[in-house]
């Protein structure tokens, strides 16, 4: 691949050093460039709207011979997992995709995947759950999955899709737990960008070959699966929760890590926007990140001190990050495109949780917005800026433009 | 006014379904799409059996075939991917009064739900489950499934599917308790309804393969079958299909097969060559599961009456000694 791909203009965007080729694509073929780049060697996925180009272009690469690796096509996302588990026993990098409903039918290997130890990455396509049938935005999906052990982080662009693929082995093969890449439906999945494709020889160096301690493996064998009785399980449990707090301090050095290889750097486990002086916060997820920052500047040249804040890892969560910033800030405002029922925003729950026991506790509105992919628009973001002005008292939930 | 007027309990009683009274939305396939003919099929039968909508039920599960229960003005229930067997299981076990449908494609059937397909056929409750096969997923956009033909091209077999196709009737064939395994194609109108009609007069779990053409993604799938006809095998018996002269004379290929027959069952589900229609196999004497676990109901109607007579009886002008 040649170095002339960038276009010409483009050099300030994309460092002609470590790119190989500035492609427009959509997110989940960044998803799958990524795949590739990462050298997986199997992939084991089933359709699902709007997933499914994800794995029809790997399916693409593999056939071609662009890309060294198995894509086996199994008959359903629980078999996808589980195929992609026996894979990663073998001390394979494998990878799947997959999307809502699909997501909710792997979630038993998903606990799997972590007890076991295995460091399989998977791209999700946030989409609501049925019934009543949607394939739209919405992160309840992934965000239902919390306490499988997986490592969950968010993007909000089609080059952080493909950028945190790659950082996802690096990180997973290091801690041994696998990663959730999650990618608002459409709004990221379909919507095409222009994105770096890294030299492969640099991805090489930042990624190096998988070699885990355990795999099946004939002059080493051991037993894969047992049973682990009353004595043992919960120091495996603890072992996990260890490796999780291993990843919470290693997300921005392998952050760092990329950035002096490739170039770029979307931050840790999150992302400050015009937070020095701020008085008022937005806290988002996804792709409502991108809207808000147009938001918080058409706000800011008004005169108004509004940041932004953009969760990047929601496990481990980032609560040390989060009390470090939110402290100094007076209002909160944290937007969800998600909901547990009969409670409220997970992003807000979650960062409620992790300020109470902060000396400064601002004022902290949740608002549900875009649930089953409406639109997240500029104006509800300033309508929820002026509710958050308006505030007096934090509230749990606050329904965003809802037709009742 | 309200209240029901007596001639509205007549009409309810004497009421004369059309085809009309069956149609619910306006179906949304592509054109040409053979789920259409499967919907007027469906459609003719409830008519000719006069199945009242409110006892009749459309299950499904989804995929491009499973928008079916939309488009009947019956109950209907738009199930999970794979999982239309099941759902029907709960309808029917409660319900044993009702007349369940269900339909399904290749990919419900034969990929995400097989594990549901098999035991569903050894529960054998009374349904009537059509197997819409076109060879492909078609609501995700072409990608081979499991009864893609060996080599189908598709977007996630770019070079041809590897593996040789799973055989829906040999399958279904092979687990105990089967008991109504047909196959027809759906363009042939006649035949599609005759098959339909049987596997409604069985009682028991009656699974059609259906043939499906699907223009938009596989639309030379069956070009072999249309265009000669004697690539067709019509397996006709006085117990099993009956085709009419007419036909005969444009699809030649008859052969008699008497559907109790099990190994020649098998004999035609695995058939390579050509390509057989009608009825496979039928076996009236596989018990229902929803009849085998029948719960005996200790209040019946018999015991409700005499409790009542002798309540009753107690106003009741004594008769004099
Ligand atoms: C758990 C789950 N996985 C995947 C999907 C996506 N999906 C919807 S329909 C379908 C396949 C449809 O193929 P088929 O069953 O053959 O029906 P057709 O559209 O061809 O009629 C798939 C993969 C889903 N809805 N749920
Ligand atoms: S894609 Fe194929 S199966 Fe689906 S509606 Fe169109 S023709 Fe029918
Ligand atoms: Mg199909």
């Amino acid at each position: 691949m040649a170095d002339s791909l960038i276009a010409e203009g483009l050099e300030k965007y994309f460092n002609p050093e470590t790119t190989a080729e500035v492609k427009a694509i959509e997110g989940t073929h960044a998803a799958s460039y990524a795949a590739k780049l990462a050298r997986v060697k199997v992939v084991s996925a089933y359709p699902i709207t709007p997933q499914t180009t994800i794995v029809e272009k790997l399916s693409e690469m593999c056939a071609s011979g662009e890309m060294e690796a198995e894509f086996i096509k199994v008959e359903s996302e629980h078999s996808a997992m589980a195929c992609v588990i026996g894979a990663e026993s073998t001390g394979t990098r494998s990878f799947t995709a997959t999307s809502s409903q699909g997501l909710a039918l792997m979630h038993e290997e998903l606990h799997w995947a972590t007890g076991a130890r295995l460091p399989v990455v998977m791209a999700n396509v946030n989409r609501a759950l049925g019934a009543p049938w949607n394939i739209w935005a919405d992160q309840t999906d992934s965000l239902a999955q919390r306490d499988t052990g997986w490592i969950q982080c968010y993007a909000e662009s089609n080059q952080e899709v493909l950028d945190m693929i790659i950082q996802a082995y690096r990180l997973a093969e290091i801690v041994m737990l696998p990663v959730m890449v999650n990618m608002d439906a459409f709004f990221l999945s379909h919507t095409t960008e222009p994105v770096a494709l890294p030299k492969q020889e640099l991805v090489d160096q930042f990624l190096p070959e998988y070699n885990p301690k355990y795999k099946m493996d004939i002059n080493d064998p051991h037993a894969f699966g047992g049973l682990a009785k009353p004595d043992t399980y919960m120091e495996l449990r603890y072992n996990i929760q260890k490796s999780m707090e291993d990843a919470h301090r290693l997300i921005p050095e392998v952050a760092d890590e990329f950035e002096k290889v490739i170039g770029r750097n979307h931050g840790g486990l999150i992302e400050e926007y015009q937070t020095k002086d701020a008085e008022y916060l937005i806290v988002t997820s996804g792709t409502i990140t991108g809207t808000s920052r147009i938001v918080v500047d058409q706000l800011r040249a008004q005169g108004l001190k509004l940041g932004l804040l953009k969760i990047r890892f929601f496990r481990p969560f980032p609560v040390k990050e989060v009390q470090s910033v939110l402290g100094k800030i007076k209002k909160i405002a944290v937007i969800d495109r998600n909901l547990s029922f009969g409670r409220c925003g997970i992003f807000f729950s979650e960062l409620q949780a992790a300020l109470y026991n902060c000396e400064c506790r601002p004022l902290l509105n949740g608002y549900v917005a875009g649930l089953g992919g409406r639109d997240v628009t500029p104006k509800t973001i300033e309508k929820i800026v002026n509710h958050l002005i308006a505030s007096e008292k934090g509230e749990d939930l606050i329904w965003m433009e809802l037709n009742i | 006014m309200f209240g029901v007027s007596i001639n509205n309990i007549i009409d309810i009683d004497q009421k004369y379904y059309s085809m009309e009274d069956y149609q619910g939305d306006v179906p949304r396939w592509c054109p040409g799409c053979g789920d259409n003919g499967i919907l007027t099929a469906a459609q003719r039968l409830c008519r000719e059996e006069q199945l009242p909508p409110e006892k009749t039920v459309f299950v499904s599960g989804i995929g491009c075939s499973s928008r079916f229960p939309h488009y009947m003005n019956t109950y209907g229930f738009h199930g999970l991917h794979g999982r239309a067997l099941p759902i029907a299981e709960g309808v029917k076990i409660r319900r044993p009064d009702l007349h369940v449908f269900v339909n399904m494609g290749d990919g419900d059937c034969c990929s995400i739900g097989t594990a549901h397909w098999i035991h569903a056929i050894r529960f054998n409750m009374n349904m009537v489950v059509m197997m819409h096969d076109n060879g492909i997923y078609g609501l995700t956009k072409k990608q081979a499934s499991p009864t893609s033909p060996k080599g189908t091209k598709s977007n996630t077999s770019p070079k041809g599917s590897y593996l040789d196709a799973l055989n829906p009737t040999a399958t279904t064939l092979g687990v105990q308790n089967v008991s109504f395994v047909a196959q027809a194609v759906e363009w042939i109108p006649e035949l599609l309804y005759e098959i339909i009609r049987q596997a409604y007069k069985h009682k028991g779990f009656s699974f059609i393969r259906i043939m499906q053409r699907c223009p938009h993604y596989t639309p030379a799938m069956f070009d072999p079958l249309m265009s000669n006809p004697e690539n067709l095998v019509m397996v006709t018996h006085e117990n099993g299909m009956q085709m009419s002269d007419a036909l005969k004379k444009v699809y030649k290929n008859v052969v008699t097969h008497d559907p109790s027959d099990m190994s020649q069952a098998n004999y035609y589900a695995n058939m390579t060559d050509k390509m057989p229609v009608g009825i496979l196999y039928k076996n009236e004497n596989v018990p229902c599961y929803e009849e085998l676990r029948k719960p005996e109901r200790t209040v019946t109607a018999k015991l409700k009456q005499e409790a009542l007579e002798k309540e009753f009886d107690k106003f009741g002008i004594m008769p004099t000694e």
